[in-house]
């Protein structure tokens, strides 16, 4: 027996393991999309009690047992259903223990174990319930019952956990240390579990409760706060549109202002500079230091240098003149090569009847020549002749350049 | 070195709304009675008191005695308090319905201005309002972009006192005691013109829920 219960057990944490997609996806919408899985798993997941369908029509939806498991695991806050059936707990509990003891009596100690077993289950269930329904309770406050929008939904929850967090109170009250003890009797481990273990989890709760109840007070008073803001201004809203011309009266004509619309006006500038005190000599100094003087006086608008077109033309008249000098050097270059004999720069000139200036010709016939290569150069020998100018020492006045072969 | 007593006048003398968002220690320093004292004497010198709005959360100066002059001043501040009114209403409205969690903007709110404009975006009739709110005088947008609008308006808030920007670099914006002050004008124009604003509200809603 206890093997089948095990095996069985195992096959069922499986089977959730196995289609745990398919759990959360019904955990989350609420019903199954039954088009998306194949129907063997669900006739599977229905005989194995994690799915039922509520009636025959409607879609199927998780087992309670597997939704509270995840919603207590989860810690989701969705979760708002507090359990507060403790009476009937605590009726369980007597009857255990009761049936503890008788089997103590007649001395079935193996029939006692397993019953002490049981009692303890319900115990430890028992508290860890209690505890449970505190932390959902906390859960929402904390997050000031974020899972839902409007200030009035809010109320409503709030309403509602202040109505759990009394039942819960009411149901406490069932606890009585007094039987419980005389239940108890001189068993040790009775008196462990049902007066120690039930009393401090009682006590933990009832402060907890007491916490829980007064943060959903001062919630409930600042949920209505922030109602009563909101209905104001939109009072005011309203109001406007409907007379556009509302002008509230002066208010500060009256003998006795109230405070709030008496708001004095500013008064305080920034201080001046003093010279003269001693103390100020450095940070002054520093400030005058930093000062930048710029010279740059605004001159208003300077059309000699605002941006202008620029004609870009081919400059080549001054080119044409040029080249005719160079080409001139050139032919006389030539023409002493020819010759081989030695002309003088200005007979070349006369006799050609150039029309250059003279004193041009010269200096292009000087640069011609030292504008050859040195290889070049030596095939040519020019000399100037001139004389030195009579004032300034060193200076030499050439007035011709004879150009001849080496 | 100015005194910390010193910087708090300094600050109450330049107009200035001290709460527990824009100057804790200044505030802190406010609620602690023996200092209270000390720069109401100061602040008599000048024909002001210290003044507090929306149960001490905030602190400014008031003037102690109003001749002529002061009721002029407090005319013109007037004048403009009821002229603004509808546009900051408008606005917290909108960023209420806009930030999702139908929670008012109070003191310490932190609004993001990108989750704040990607969900003014997405919703035409947001981006509507946003655009009727930005063109008040108040705000003075001429910006025909959602975003300039936006940033324009949480600027001009910025610079009244409604709105704090801790860090320059993120754009999240924190509401100051300066907003409280604003909830308590609307309510004492409430009262004292007898305009029942919550019940209007109430009634529209339930006429809502029938049509």
């Amino acid at each position: 027996m206890n093997q089948n219960l095990h095996q069985a057990g195992v096959k069922l944490l499986n089977a959730l393991s196995r289609h745990s997609e398919l759990i959360m996806q019904v955990y989350l919408s609420g019903t199954l999309q039954e088009s998306k899985y194949s129907p063997k798993v669900i006739e599977s997941l229905v005989k194995q009690g994690i799915l039922w369908r509520p009636e025959a029509e409607a879609e199927l939806r998780l087992k309670n047992a597997v939704r509270n498991l995840l919603e207590s695991s989860l810690q989701d806050e969705r979760n708002r259903q507090v359990d507060a059936n403790i009476g009937s707990a605590l009726a369980s509990l007597k009857t255990l223990a009761q049936h503890y003891k008788e089997a103590l009596e007649h001395g079935r100690f193996a029939e006692s174990e397993a019953h002490l077993s049981d009692l303890t289950e319900h115990v430890y269930g028992l508290t860890e319930s209690l505890a449970n329904n505190v932390r959902v309770l906390f859960s929402r406050i904390n997050n000031e019952f974020g899972y839902v929008s409007s200030i009035d939904a809010k109320i409503r929850e709030n309403e509602l956990a202040q109505g759990q967090v009394s039942d819960l109170l009411k149901q406490l009250e069932l606890f009585r240390f007094d039987e419980l003890s005389t239940v108890a009797g001189s068993h040790r481990e009775l008196r462990h579990l049902l007066v120690v273990a039930l009393q401090q989890c009682f006590s933990r709760v009832t402060q907890e409760l007491a916490i829980v109840q007064a943060r959903l007070l001062e919630l409930l008073g600042r949920f209505r706060e922030f109602r009563g803001r909101t209905r104001l201004l939109k009072g005011f809203v309203l109001h406007m549109e409907q007379k556009p011309d509302f002008a509230p009266g002066n208010y500060y004509n009256l003998t006795q202002v109230t405070m709030l619309f008496n708001v004095a006006d500013k008064m305080i500038k920034p201080a001046a500079v003093d010279v003269n005190r001693v103390e100020h000599e450095q940070e002054l100094q520093q400030i005058v230091g930093s000062i930048k003087s710029l010279h740059r006086a605004n001159k208003g608008y300077q059309p000699e240098r605002a941006a202008q077109q620029i004609h870009v033309e081919q400059q080549s008249s001054v080119e044409f003149a040029e080249d005719l000098l160079k080409n001139a050097v050139e032919d006389y270059f030539c023409r002493v090569i020819d010759s081989g004999k030695r002309i003088t720069a200005l007979d070349y000139y006369q006799e050609n009847k150039l029309e250059f200036d003279p004193e041009a010709w010269i200096y292009q016939v000087i640069g011609g020549y030292q504008g050859l290569t040195s290889e070049e150069q030596a095939y040519f020998a020019i000399e100037t002749s001139g004389e030195p100018h009579p004032i300034y020492n060193g200076n030499f006045i050439i007035r011709d350049v004879e150009l001849g072969l080496r | 070195m100015i005194t910390e007593q010193g910087r708090i006048l300094e600050l109450l003398l330049s107009g200035r709304f001290i709460c527990q968002v824009s100057d804790e220690d200044a505030w802190r320093f406010l609620k602690t009675s023996g200092n209270t004292d000390k720069i109401e004497t100061q602040l008599n010198v000048l024909n002001r008191t210290l003044a507090s709005a929306a149960e001490g959360e905030v602190f400014y100066a008031a003037y102690q005695t109003l001749a002529e002059p002061e009721r002029k001043v407090l005319g013109s501040q007037f004048q403009e308090i009821s002229t603004n009114l509808l546009p900051l209403v408008e606005w917290l409205l909108l960023v209420q319905q806009a930030g999702g969690s139908d929670v008012p903007v109070t003191q310490g709110s932190a609004l993001r201005l990108n989750e704040l404009q990607s969900s003014i975006e997405d919703t035409p009739a947001f981006a509507e309002q946003l655009e009727k709110i930005s063109r008040y005088r108040l705000f003075g947008s001429t910006s025909t972009h959602l975003e300039g609008q936006l940033k324009q308006v949480f600027k001009r808030l910025t610079d009244l006192g409604y709105l704090l920007k801790p860090n320059q670099d993120k754009q999240i914006y924190l509401g100051t005691g300066k907003i409280e002050y604003l909830y308590e004008v609307i309510r004492f124009i409430d009262e004292t013109e007898a305009l029942s604003l919550a019940e209007q509200a109430e009634q529209s809603v339930q006429q809502g829920n029938l049509l």
